[in-house]
């Protein structure tokens, strides 16, 4: 099965960085999704959720305010300035992330949904 | 006898002293390679949005013609208003650290008054704004409690306002300047061009595919990018202020406990040369009693 590498860097460091099945940005002109072979993209992202499918088949989400997506055949970076990914070991960090991404997507215009993506995302990961 | 308990106080004072001195060296040594961490960190996310830059601005070279219009890349032969942005820190007790610094941004302001340029200046750090104040110089703006704890919203939202006069053509130069970490012993005044960006900079590269783009407007990704790689060497500025910061404080009490450990030499020597003499003194005086019962 096919795989591509994605990286999500925040100012504060890279928070994400694996292989990947396929994953779904938020970007500023509508989501899109990318699959391993994308053609080569530059995209603005906007506030909100990317859902990750990861090779093992889980799920994982990363609430981001804004950014950029460079996709290339089978490397994905995307350079964001604010991120907090919804998992976690326990019950109780999976919360404190969740509570962590809805403060980050408050500001967004659609956070109603974007917070309702973090929710059932969170549940998935318990 | 006074004498012997006078130099007993005195020691006992500068050994507290030295604990002090040695505690805060130990406090700034591990916060030194917390923010050394944070500064690794975060020197990825400047890579990839350099990165990034260097994309879109190779397709609007390639692409379009009269080149980037952006004013983030105009070259400005003569400007008349300059911002200059300082960097220190809240505390003191770091040697010469914030100090250089401020010689420093002195040193821009005479050199741009002699060309007639108007300066504006924006402080960040409680010792740098206070300075200031007190030799009665106007700050345009200033910022404190942000040097100790980097936090890049404020550094985001301080360095918005800078951005923002430069796109409306208040001013025609950003520096910013900061004392920078280069090993534990050694700090550098950093001079910053941030605005306008020197479009040499970016290097130019080979792109083997063309990258389709959305929203195709490259101006206006430029533009945000551009933004946000402002936000970011602020927020880098502050990280590298601090690990200075700390670097420089734990010289500092380093030489401030050794000089306390020769400070307590030399006054026990002198303590017990004192005892000596009093010891030596009250024999004579048994002794020759002795002598006269005789």
């Amino acid at each position: 099965m096919s795989s591509m590498k994605l990286e999500i860097v925040t100012p504060n460091g890279s928070i994400f960085n694996s292989e990947i099945k396929e994953a779904t940005f938020p970007g500023k002109e509508g989501e899109f999704g990318v699959l391993p072979e994308h053609a080569s993209l530059l995209s603005l992202l906007g506030t909100g959720v990317i859902s990750i499918v990861k090779t093992d088949g889980s799920e994982e989400g990363v609430a981001i305010d804004g950014g950029y997506a460079k996709v290339e055949e089978n490397k994905t970076l995307c350079v964001v300035e604010g991120a907090v990914s919804i998992s976690g070991d326990t019950e109780s960090e999976v919360a404190k992330a969740i509570e962590e991404a809805k403060e980050l997507l408050e500001g967004a215009s659609d956070s109603a949904t974007a917070i309702a993506k973090v929710e059932s995302l969170g549940r998935k990961s318990i | 006898m006074a004498n012997l308990k006078d130099i007993k106080r005195q020691i006992k004072s500068v050994k507290n002293t030295q604990k002090t001195t040695r505690a805060m060296k130990l406090v700034s040594t591990a916060k030194l390679r917390r923010t050394e961490e944070l500064a690794k960190k975060s020197k990825v996310y400047a890579a990839k949005l350099t990165e990034l830059i260097d994309d879109i601005a190779f397709a609007i070279k390639k692409y379009k013609a009269g080149g980037i219009e952006s004013r983030y890349f105009s070259k400005i032969e003569n400007p008349i208003v300059v911002d200059i942005v300082f960097v220190t820190a809240d505390k003191g007790l770091c040697g010469g650290f914030n100090a250089q610094t401020i010689k420093q941004v002195w040193k821009l302001m005479d050199e741009y008054k002699s060309k007639k340029i108007k300066i504006r200046l924006r402080g960040i750090g409680k010792k740098g704004v206070e300075y200031f104040k007190f030799n009665e110089i106007e700050l345009f703006d200033s910022i404190t409690d942000l040097s100790a704890a980097p936090d890049y919203n404020r550094a985001a939202e301080f360095m918005d306002a800078v951005t923002q006069d430069f796109v409306e053509g208040d001013t025609d130069k950003v520096i910013v300047v900061h004392n920078g970490y280069v090993n534990m012993i050694t700090q550098e005044v950093k001079i910053d061009n941030v605005l306008p960006i020197d479009p040499d900079m970016s290097t130019e590269k080979e792109e083997s595919s063309a990258m389709e783009q959305e929203p195709a407007d490259d101006e206006e990704m430029l533009n945000t990018l551009v933004h946000k790689y402002i936000r970011y060497s602020m927020y880098y500025a502050l990280i590298d202020s601090l690990a200075a910061e700390h670097s420089a404080r734990m010289q500092a009490m380093d030489a401030a406990t050794n000089n306390a450990k020769d400070m307590v030499d030399k006054l026990s020597t002198k303590y017990n040369k004192a005892r000596q003499e009093s010891i030596t003194t009250e024999l004579i005086e048994i002794i020759s009693g002795m002598e006269a019962l005789k």
